[in-house]
This record gives structure tokens, C-alpha cells and sequence, in this order.
């Protein structure tokens, strides 16, 4: 006979084999979670009517949840910017710049990915881009093949811990923190990640000077004032698509989901802006469009908004719009834009699918008790909180080898989060302890971009790198990168407060507070399991 | 074989249609997020519809979007062992998975919300917020979206056990979508 004692291991076994399987999991988890709620029924644990339960979340949680609509903004902006130029730009500009000296163009790759993180959220574009400009000239000035693949890899993939990454609004939904505070608590490892990075290029260009050799003056297509205006060029429409982004959403005036559709329309303006085509009535029209926006801000700063900001707004949205037309006239972009959300609805109907089908296995998993399962499991490891923590993030590095983000924090994150704050909060106390496990959780997640032989961006890089470049180089590359991630991981671990540290700084705008008001969505009656509620 | 591959190719031709509009769906939910945020900036104006219509047009796309999806065999796997196996042992994988995996499990899903969506529709339910949209249509893409998940499986399914009779030749060549 089955007890319920026996379920959840019972569940967590058919987990495991049943992903390796190799079906997709989205509907693989659905019919496990489907089947184990008959036999449970079947058992007499829990009546049919439980199974109600499960339509009842998925609309809840998963469809009138508005915050997962950021996905599809977040991959829509990432993959217009991946192909409108705006790396390759930067990349070339600041390659010159920082050529000259030992290790500059790993500098400027690293820059490059972290500005790029700021604005994007997603690796495949920016893994792409950057190696499509940057390997052929690294090679040909000799740098090492290995750091070359590494350093493009790993600086690719810290657009995850960057805000406004997609993944830290994915956590933020699944721990039930805000966004805005998963987004503060990402900045303090995020610059000390790429700290890290820049300082084993630096270590390494000392002790190895022949690895990442210095580019010869001469080899400058710029030199002075056009030098300086390309690379201000190319970093000023960057830094106002990053205002647009990540300065909306902190400041109140818009939410992660908005700022991620705002983020969109304004990759589609950055990409009309560059491309060769842009009509000179466009240019003169987006001037007007700057300048209107400009006052209607200085407006709304210092006088409060009356007329003349409305106007001054309604030329700039206009101007906006304007722009927008000329992306439907020149026939490249028209295709951009077609092919981005051609793919966008594709990824997003497949991460939003992983999540129904977690939530089919995880009603049941906690319904047969589960959750009790495993914090008893979870709490009783030795070292208390440090081996807790120890052990998921052991846990985590391992599993990346087989999960992709979204699957790690669809189906196991909501199980250990109740766990965690329990666990957490006499560290650095309730509402920061999910934070700093999110972050750090996220660092760590990381890694699985880079392991081979299925990490993504070496699988990207594989895809645009040039033949000479051996697969086994991308794969060797990888490893002192990940050995860096690992660092981070340990110091986010052992010193909170590169996390918490923004947190508690006091703050004008309560994100909580200033969220839109989601227009009811019916959530189903709590199904509390009887573990802790945050 | 031939009677059931024109049922599939009718299955995969709705699908196809079907993904389309939810690919213009996408951009247009991002368009009418950016103007929500944008008027409600600059004119204090903001509007429950509109705001709802966001989200409605997400659901939409996820639920209907998946069979289009899965036709394109752009579900993720864990392919450790997957990439391992034959061509053959690929189909064969895929046409036992669909048929044990799938299409009950959505079928079964289906059924679950389609009450949902039925006590929706008979007390003629409507959004909490002043000036909200109706909630039982968007209900409604439940139970539709899982069946038509389901009726791609069933089209997967033909076309596998045709392809391992030989009597076509399909693409079902799996690459991890990228992310």
C-alpha cells in the first residue's frame, strides 16, 4: 500500500526520470502532476475536486499574471537589438579605444556586455552579437583562442544578472518579492561580477602578456575627436533606452511589464535611428520628437503638469509614432520587426508552458504533502543555514547541467522558497532574505549558459565563430569563467550586504506602492499546504 | 494511413492559421502596453479595459499559441538522452510520448477548466473593475487552447507513425530553442 508519507519521493523520483526522458517537459511535467493526483486520488488523500484546483491556478497565476507579459517584451526587445547594429557599433568603437592597450579588447567586450545587459535582458542576443564583431578581430591580433570564447561567453551572459534582466522578473514572480527590490539587489554583484572579470584580464595580461596582446596604434581606423564621438554615440542612445527601461520602472512611472513594452518601441526607434535607410524628414521629426520631450520633462519637474506638458508630450509620443512608420516602410526592418515577434511568440508560449505544467505537478507534489517533505529534508542538513545554502547552491550548479533557467526557477524554486525564508530571515532578516537567495541563486544560474556541453552561449558561439576556432576551445574557454561565477556565488554567500546593501538605503518611491492596481484576477483561494506564508 | 494523414494535414493547416494571429498578437499587446504606460504618463488618463486587454491578449497567445508551438517542435526537452537516440528511435519516442504524455494530459486539462469557464459563462461573469472587460470569453481560451494542443498531438502523432511506416518523410529534427 502507497502512503502519503511515500508520495513525495515518489513524485520527486518520476521527476527525474521522466524529464530525462527527453519529451518536452512542459507537457511531461503536466501529465506526471495529472497522473500522480489520480493515484493520490485513487489512494483516497485527496478528492477529485482538488484536480480543480489546478485550471483554477493556471489562469490565476500564469495568464492573468501580468507580470510574466514580460517575457515576451523582454525576448521581442532583445531580438530586434540583437541584429540593428547597436553592438556591433559599440563593440568597434570601444575595441579602438581600449585596443591599445594589453587586454583591451577583452575590456571592451566586457564593458560592451555589461551596457548591452543593461538594456537587453537576454543572452542569445548578445552572445551573438558580440562574438560576431569581436572574435574576427581578436583573432587576428593574436589574442588567446580560449579566453577569446570565455571572455565572449561569460561577458554574453551577465545580462542575466544585470537589470532589467528577464530572469530576475522571473524569480521576483516565483519568491513573491517586487521586482524593483530583485533589481536592487542585483546591482551590487552585477558590478563586482564584471570587477572580477576585468581583473583576470588585467592578472592575466601581466603574467601572460602573449594571450591578450595590446593592438598596434596603427591599426586605429579612428584617432581623436572621431573616436570619442563614435563611442559617444553609440553609448548616448544606449544610456536613453536604459533610462526607458530600467529608469521608468524606478522611478514609479511605469511597471516591469510596461517598461519591458516601452523597451520594445524604443529598440524598434534605436533600430530605425541606425539603419542606413532613416528618411532626413525622420531625422528632423525625431529632433522635434527630443526636443518636445525634453521640455514636457522639464515641465513636469518643475511646474506640475498642465497644458503645455500634454502638448509637449503629444509631439514626442507622435514623433515616436512617426518613427515607428519608417520601421514599416524600409523593407529590412519590416522584416526585423516581423521576425522578432515571429520568435517571440514561440519562446513564449514555450516558457509559459514549462510553468502550466510545473503548476500541474506542483499542486499535487504539495498536496501530497511535499512541501513538508522537503523542508524536513532541507533543515536537516548539517551546517544549519550555511550548508543549506551550500547544499542548493551545489545543487543548483549540478542540476544547470540538465535545466535551463526557466525550468530550474518554474519547478524547483517555488518548492525551496518557503524553505528559504524560513531559513534566511535570522541572516539578514524577512524581507531581504528571499532577495539575497534570488540573487544569488541567479549569479549561480549563470553558470549553466557556460557548461559544456549544453551551456547556450558556447552553443551560440559554436553556431557564429568562425571553423578554425575547435569546439574544444569553446568548451576549455568556458571553465576559468565559471571558476569566476563560482567566486561571485561564494562571495554573495558569505558577504549579504553586496546584496542587501541597496536594499536598506531608504527610498523615495516604494515600488510596492506605486505598482498599477492589477485589475482583479480572481486567484483561486489561496492553497495553502500549511507551510509559512512570507 | 492516407484518411488519417489529411486529418493531419487539416490539423496542422487550423494550427498554422491560428499561430499566425497570435503572432501579430504579440506585437500588438506591446504596443498597447507602451501606450497604456505612455497616455497614463502624460495625461493621467488610464483605462481597465485597456489595461485588461494586456493580459487577455497574453492568455490568447499562450493557449493558442502552443500548438503552433509544439508543431514546430519548439517545446524544450531535456535531450541528454534524446540526441543519443536514432532517427527512428526519435519517432518513436515522440509518438509514445504524445500519445501517453499529451494528449491525455491535455485532454484531461481541457475537461478540468472547461466547468471553470462554464460557471464563468452562466453567471455571465465580469471584470471587479470599473469598466473591465467580460472574464468568461477569456475563460474560454482554456479548455479551447489545451484541446487544440491535444488535436496537434493526435496531427504529431499521424504524421510520426506514417514517418515510421515509411510512408512519408517528415522533419521532425529537434534543435533547443534558443532562449
Amino acid at each position: 500500500m502507497i502512503t502519503i508519507e511515500m508520495m513525495p519521493p515518489l513524485m520527486f523520483g518520476g521527476l527525474v526520470v521522466a524529464m530525462l526522458i527527453g519529451y518536452p517537459v512542459a507537457f511531461t511535467l503536466a501529465a506526471l502532476g495529472l497522473s500522480f493526483g489520480f493515484l493520490a486520488i485513487h489512494e483516497g488523500f485527496f478528492g477529485f475536486s482538488f484536480l480543480q484546483a489546478i485550471p483554477e491556478r493556471i489562469y490565476g497565476s500564469v495568464l492573468a499574471n501580468e507580470l510574466l507579459l514580460a517575457i515576451p517584451f523582454f525576448t521581442f526587445m532583445g531580438s530586434i537589438l540583437e541584429r540593428c547594429g547597436l553592438a556591433e557599433d559599440m563593440l568597434d568603437s570601444m575595441g579602438q579605444l581600449f585596443g591599445p592597450i594589453r587586454g583591451g579588447l577583452g575590456y571592451s567586450v566586457i564593458i560592451v556586455g555589461f551596457i548591452l545587459g543593461a538594456i537587453t535582458g537576454t543572452v542569445a542576443a548578445q552572445v551573438i552579437a558580440m562574438a560576431l564583431i569581436s572574435m574576427p578581430v581578436m583573432i587576428r591580433y593574436g589574442y588567446n583562442m580560449r579566453y577569446i570564447t570565455g571572455v565572449l561567453a561569460a561577458s554574453g551572459t551577465i545580462t542575466q544578472l544585470v537589470p532589467p534582466s528577464l530572469v530576475l522578473i522571473v524569480l521576483a514572480d516565483q519568491l513573491g518579492k517586487s521586482v524593483g527590490d530583485m533589481y536592487l539587489g542585483a546591482w551590487g554583484p552585477s558590478i563586482l561580477q564584471i570587477a572580477l572579470f576585468a581583473g583576470y584580464t588585467f592578472v592575466l595580461s601581466v603574467i601572460k602578456p602573449g594571450h591578450v596582446p595590446a593592438v598596434p596604434k596603427e591599426a586605429r581606423t579612428l584617432t581623436g575627436w572621431a573616436l570619442w564621438r563614435k563611442c559617444l554615440l553609440g553609448i548616448i542612445p544606449s544610456a536613453v533606452l536604459i533610462f526607458v527601461v530600467l529608469g521608468t520602472m524606478m522611478l514609479g512611472l511605469a511597471t516591469p511589464t510596461e517598461a519591458g513594452a516601452m523597451g520594445a518601441v524604443g529598440a524598434i526607434v534605436l533600430a530605425v535611428i541606425h539603419h542606413k535607410d532613416f528618411s532626413s524628414a525622420g531625422h528632423k521629426v525625431l529632433l522635434v520628437g527630443v526636443a518636445a520631450a525634453g521640455v514636457g520633462t522639464i515641465i513636469g519637474i518643475y511646474f506640475t503638469p498642465n497644458l503645455a506638458f500634454k502638448i509637449a508630450f503629444a509631439i514626442a509620443y507622435l514623433a515616436v509614432a512617426w518613427v515607428c512608420l519608417e520601421a514599416v516602410r524600409i523593407p529590412d526592418l519590416r522584416d526585423l520587426v516581423k521576425q522578432g515577434y515571429q520568435t517571440t511568440m514561440r519562446i513564449t508560449c514555450m516558457v509559459t508552458f514549462i510553468l502550466i505544467g510545473s503548476t500541474c505537478f506542483s499542486i499535487v507534489f504539495l498536496g501530497c504533502n511535499g512541501g513538508v517533505w522537503l523542508e524536513h529534508m532541507l533543515t536537516s542538513l548539517p551546517g544549519g543555514v550555511w550548508g543549506f545554502l551550500i547544499f542548493m547552491n551545489l545543487f543548483i550548479f549540478f542540476i544547470a547541467f540538465f535545466l535551463d533557467f526557466f525550468e530550474i526557477a518554474f519547478i524547483i524554486i517555488p518548492m525551496i522558497a518557503p524553505i528559504a525564508q524560513k531559513l534566511l530571515t535570522p541572516v539578514v532578516g524577512a524581507d531581504a532574505a528571499l532577495i539575497w537567495f534570488g540573487v544569488m541563486l541567479c549569479v549561480n544560474m549563470q553558470t549553466s549558459f557556460l557548461h559544456p556541453p549544453f551551456g547556450f552561449a558556447l552553443f551560440y558561439l559554436r553556431g557564429v565563430a568562425p571553423k578554425e576556432v575547435k569546439s574544444s576551445d569553446i568548451y576549455w574557454g568556458a571553465m576559468p569563467w565559471i571558476g569566476l561565477q563560482a567566486i561571485m556565488v561564494a562571495v554573495v554567500i558569505a558577504f549579504p550586504i553586496t546584496v542587501t546593501g541597496l536594499l536598506d538605503a531608504p527610498r523615495n518611491v516604494d515600488l510596492d506602492k506605486v505598482k498599477i492596481e492589477i485589475p482583479d484576477i480572481e486567484l483561486p483561494p489561496p492553497l495553502d499546504f500549511g507551510q509559512p506564508k512570507n | 494511413m492516407r484518411p488519417l494523414l489529411a486529418i493531419s494535414t487539416a490539423i496542422d493547416w487550423l494550427n498554422e492559421k491560428v499561430g499566425n494571429v497570435c503572432n501579430v498578437l504579440i506585437l500588438a499587446a506591446c504596443l498597447v502596453s507602451a501606450v497604456n504606460a505612455m497616455i497614463r504618463y502624460a495625461f493621467s488618463y488610464s483605462s481597465n479595459s485597456w489595461l485588461e486587454t494586456q493580459w487577455y491578449m497574453f492568455a490568447v497567445v499562450v493557449m493558442f499559441g502552443s500548438s503552433y508551438t509544439f508543431k514546430r517542435n519548439e517545446h524544450v526537452r531535456v535531450e541528454i538522452l534524446y540526441l543519443m537516440l536514432s532517427e527512428r528511435g526519435q519517432l518513436w519516442l515522440d509518438l509514445i510520448g504524445t500519445l501517453v504524455f499529451l494528449v491525455p494530459a491535455c485532454l484531461l486539462l481541457s475537461y478540468l477548466s472547461w466547468s471553470m469557464f462554464h460557471n464563468s459563462f452562466i453567471i455571465g461573469e465580469m471584470s471587479n473593475n470599473a469598466g473591465g472587460l467580460m472574464r468568461w470569453p477569456i475563460k474560454f481560451v482554456l479548455p479551447a487552447g489545451f484541446f487544440m494542443v491535444a488535436l496537434q498531438g493526435v496531427s504529431e502523432a499521424i504524421k510520426r507513425a506514417a514517418a515510421l511506416r515509411g510512408e512519408v518523410t517528415i522533419d521532425a529534427k529537434y534543435e533547443r530553442p534558443t532562449q
